[in-house]
């Protein structure tokens, strides 16, 4: 089970846990989400909706009487919608008192990265790419590592406003 | 060998000799919270030592040691002092107080004392 | 902070119970400042509390609230031992206030992870001033109690001179003790080792000799070591055993010696006569301390009183809450339908009610008494008497009366600002009374009492009343009217004031002032669920009533359905459901629709509207009203039909979600039976959504 290896992986000592990343795919593209964060991995439970909030929130969600807020990351880096279907995976995350599920198209595997391996992300000003702490490489392949802090914290202000203009 | 009672009014004073001592294995017996239960739980829980506040509401720390000592000739207590209580504590050791530690301690400090008396 | 302090379980203890005996304290200057004296029995307490938190701030390295708690217990060590007349109770008070709230702020600070960085120095020289103005008065100034203590031993000197002579031993000693650094008290632990010594002879001199009396031995014992001739029977072995058995012994020379310096020896009569006397001194307190701890024992058995960390009851609740859904999970089961299942329902039915007797002890756990909150209050009156020049008396009524710790939490601030509110504004000020013939003295009374599900608390005055006129004025400046005027019934008028927006700056004083005005107490009591309102009669006074519900954590809740969502409206606030007839229906010409229910016209809300619920149930004929009323207003909610009612666990809405926006009408949400999720609607909210 996924969550079970994941909270294995959590329970180890906070050292074991540097340097390596969950990663899941948005698409084509492999993102990567430090493993501290991460309180488990679901599969996609009803999801009861709340009005007034921005989009990319769809709803909450009931996690063993924990009630949890799901934000759908595909929205939240303003790429088109897709449907949901099996292989649709729930992750959640953990930050200071925060917890959030992140819905994703799928989840791979748990990965290291060495920090020499990260390269900070290119100066573009595009949108999503702000969310991007670092570019790991890992063979062939780059996974573009998420900041969790900016991921729940960033642009609360600006989609406050909006709303209640 | 090992087995201590803690009299202290303040929570968290017992909780921190509490934490000190347990953590370098001894076996708290018991807590009171003023003389008067301090000196009916010695009875009770038969420690092989004390450590006993000076300042404490119902009975003192000194007359608790006093009574103590008047049931158990060869009980230990240990006395918790603060500074400026030189009189009090001078007083309980004539009193059969075996020694005393001056708050604010190191937990070395206490146990250090707790294991000296208790090989005596 | 110290290494091994860093750990939280302690840092709770410590603020849990600093924060206890500063209420304690405070509680007690008030009381003695009534009586306008300090009792033994207070100044004693007080002592107490300020050695105990000198104590726990001292091993929590919080230095600068130990340094002043040792201030406070030397100036109560002195009120109690010198007994000084003529103190001055009042500046006595202030003073002690102003440590009180010197180390409430620090408390803060380290509640939240803050430094406990404030400057008790000054405090600390007034308090020093203070102790030392009360010794000039007395006449005692070069007299310190520890002088005064060792001047009581030297009488007892010279009581029992003819003690039993002693066979002289043969062999000599030499001894120097040195102890570990920073062990403390290095004049009492020298003093340690000569009270032992003493089973083993009685012929010995130290040096210093004065090890009591004089603080400067402490750093001679530091520098130089202890110092020990002393003959005995003992041999060499058993003398080197002796001083081991040291506690804190950092090195030891024994030496034994041919011959005895005799002078050495002159002190010693004089040192061992003091103790004698001592002796039989205390042996008189052993018996009296017997005698009482016989007595004690009996009353003082094992505490029965456990405390819990808050968070640990909220899990519980939350699982009782959880136990409550399941219960319903298995006994409504719809695989039971249609089923004859005689022992089932028996046992189910035993379930069910195991299940609530729980809840309800679960709740009784959480549930305080309101007397802390209460008594709080004795401290802002007494405060803002001393400021406005007012004299007037809190009466307090029901302060047992028992509330869930979370709305505690909620009612402290309100009831603050409806005090301070009823003293600032309510109380005329003395010459004011007088005129009209009312006792000069106010009163202001705080009272709580039981009403079914509810908790009703009053804060009364004797004041000079709302003005409706001034009312009307204010409310009309600020565009709150928003009815005519003149339909207005004097009680809808009164609770204007609690409207946000009411409070002009007009009027800004130290206490009540501050730019915010009643509906912080509206939104407060809302917020757990209740209700205010106010009377008044002028000249008379002002009364506001706050309804507020015994808990939080479980309702009977309404559940309507929209669409697929499921939504929960208190029960407490439904007042009726009802299918409408298209005749009752009106819509204005700003497509606002609107009701008519027994005469009145209502506006309506659709929540697939509202909250853009795709929904098949358009037409208001065929779903179903539900008419709420909070606070004195009313509206009707659309849904599309009702599902039932049932017993709620109320959950909040996760943080995130909280911290993004507050979303209008939602109070929170709750689990259904089948694990689905209901939005817990705010009827005060909505009916005020016009």
């Amino acid at each position: 089970m996924a969550d079970k290896l994941v909270q294995d992986i959590y329970d180890q000592e906070e050292d074991t846990q540097k340097g390596k990343y969950l990663t899941f795919s948005l698409g084509n593209e492999l993102y990567g989400i430090e493993i501290k964060h991460v309180t488990e991995i679901v599969g996609l439970q009803p999801i009861t909706e709340v009005p007034e909030l921005p989009d990319y929130i769809k709803g909450i969600m009931n996690l063993r009487g924990k009630i949890i807020p799901l934000m759908d990351v595909r929205l939240r880096f303003k790429k088109p919608f897709r449907d949901y279907n099996d292989r649709t995976c729930v992750i959640v995350i953990d930050i200071d008192d925060l917890s959030i599920g992140l819905i994703v198209d799928s989840v791979s595997e748990v990965i290291s990265i060495a920090d020499s391996e990260i390269v900070p992300p290119p100066e573009l000003n595009k949108v999503g790419n702000r969310y991007i702490k670092g570019i790991g490489k890992v063979g062939n392949e780059v996974k573009l590592l998420l900041d969790c802090d900016k991921l729940l914290l960033e642009d609360e202000a600006n989609c406050l406003t909006s709303i209640i203009e | 060998m090992g087995k201590v009672l803690i009299v202290d009014d303040a929570t968290f004073m017992r909780a921190t000799i509490r934490l000190m001592l347990e953590r370098n294995g001894f076996e708290v017996v018991g807590e009171a919270e003023n003389g008067a239960v301090g000196v009916a739980m010695y009875k009770q829980c038969q420690p092989d030592i004390v450590t006993m506040d000076i300042t404490m509401p119902e009975m003192s720390g000194t007359e608790a040691l006093k009574a103590i000592m008047a049931y158990d000739t060869k009980a230990k207590v240990i006395m918790v002092s603060a500074m400026g209580q030189e009189v009090m504590v001078r007083e309980a050791v004539m009193n059969g107080a075996k020694s005393f530690i001056v708050k604010p301690f190191k937990e070395e400090q206490v146990v250090q004392t707790l294991r000296k008396v208790l090989s005596v | 902070m110290s290494s091994h302090f860093s750990n939280e379980p302690m840092l709770e203890i410590f603020i849990h119970e600093t924060s206890q005996l500063v209420e304690k304290l405070e509680q007690s200057i008030l009381d003695s400042e009534k009586a306008s004296c300090y009792t033994l029995p207070a100044i004693n307490e007080i002592f107490r509390i300020m050695h105990t938190i000198k104590g726990s701030s001292s091993m929590m390295m919080f230095n600068n609230l130990a340094a002043l708690a040792h201030a406070m217990e030397d100036l109560f060590f002195y009120l109690r031992e010198e007994k000084p007349k003529d103190v001055d109770c009042n500046s006595l008070s202030d003073l002690v206030f102003e440590g009180v709230d010197f180390i409430k702020l620090e408390i803060i600070k380290i509640k939240n992870g803050e430094e406990a960085d404030g400057n008790a120095a000054l405090l600390i020289n007034r308090i020093r001033h203070y102790l030392l103005s009360l010794k000039k008065e007395d006449g005692k100034l070069d007299l310190s109690p520890a002088e005064k203590g060792a001047e009581v031993e030297k009488q007892h000197y010279y009581i029992s001179q003819d003690k039993p002579q002693v066979q002289v031993p043969q062999n000599h000693y030499h001894a120097v003790v040195y102890f570990e650094d920073g062990c403390e008290m290095e004049n009492i632990r020298a003093y340690t080792i000569i009270h032992n010594l003493k089973d083993l002879t009685s012929e010995y001199v130290y040096y210093p000799e004065d090890i009591i009396e004089n603080d400067e031995s402490v750093q001679i014992i530091r520098e130089k070591g202890f110092e020990i001739y002393l003959q005995t029977e003992c041999s060499y072995q058993e003398m080197n055993d002796f001083f081991m058995k040291t506690v804190f012994l950092k090195d030891l020379k024994l030496e034994k010696m041919e011959r005895t310096d005799e002078p050495a020896w002159a002190f010693r009569k004089a040192q061992k006569a003091g103790e004698e006397a001592y002796k039989e001194r205390s042996k008189a307190s052993v018996e009296t301390a017997l005698h009482r701890e016989e007595k004690e024992s009996l009353s003082t058995g094992h505490p029965s009183i456990i405390s819990v960390n808050v968070q640990k009851l909220d899990k519980l609740m939350d699982l009782v809450g959880e136990m409550v859904i399941a219960e319903a999970m298995v006994t409504q089961n719809p695989d039971l339908v249609g089923l004859q299942l005689d022992n089932f329902q028996k046992a189910a039915r035993q379930l069910r009610k195991i299940t609530s007797e729980l809840q309800d002890t679960v709740m009784s756990i959480r549930m305080v008494p309101l007397v802390t909150t209460f008594q709080k209050m004795n401290r802002i009156v007494r405060d803002m008497c001393k400021k406005l020049d007012k004299d007037v008396k809190l009466e307090i009524i029901g302060e047992e009366t028992e509330v869930d710790k979370n709305i505690i939490e909620h009612i402290s601030d309100p009831l603050m600002h409806l005090v301070r509110n009823a003293l600032d504004h309510g109380i005329e000020a003395q010459e004011d009374r007088h005129t009209k013939g009312k006792p000069s003295k106010g009163t202001i009374t705080l009272e709580a009492k039981n009403a079914g599900s509810d908790v009703v608390i009053t804060v009364r005055d004797d004041g000079r009343g709302l003005n409706k006129a001034k009312i009307l004025e204010r409310a009309r400046e600020n565009g709150l009217l928003y009815r005519p005027e003149e339909e207005m019934t004097e009680s809808e008028v009164f609770n204007l004031i609690f409207l946000p927006g009411f409070s002009t700056k007009e009027k800004i004083t130290e206490f009540s002032g501050r730019g915010v005005g009643m509906d912080v107490v509206t939104k407060n009591i809302e917020a757990v669920g209740g209700t205010v309102t106010v009377d008044s009669k002028q000249d008379c006074g002002t009364t506001v009533v706050l309804k507020i519900p015994l808990t939080l954590a479980i309702i009977d809740g309404m559940n309507a359905r929209v669409g697929k969502s499921c939504f929960t409206i208190p029960t407490t606030s439904v007042k009726q459901s009802f299918r409408p007839k298209a005749t009752d229906i009106l819509t204005d010409p700003d497509h606002n629709e609107m009701i008519m229910v027994r005469g009145q016209c209502l506006p309506i809300i659709r929540l697939h509207k509202l909250y853009n619920v795709q929904t098949e149930v358009r037409s208001l004929t065929e779903g179903i009203i539900i008419m709420v009323e909070n606070n004195q207003k009313t509206c009707c909610i659309f849904a599309d039909e009702l599902l039932g009612q049932q017993q709620v666990v109320v959950k909040a809405l996760p943080n995130y979600i909280k911290k993004l926006r507050h979303i209008r009408g939602l109070a929170g949400c709750t689990l259904l039976g089948d694990g689905s999720i209901s939005l817990i609607l705010d009827a005060a909210e909505l009916a005020d959504y016009r």
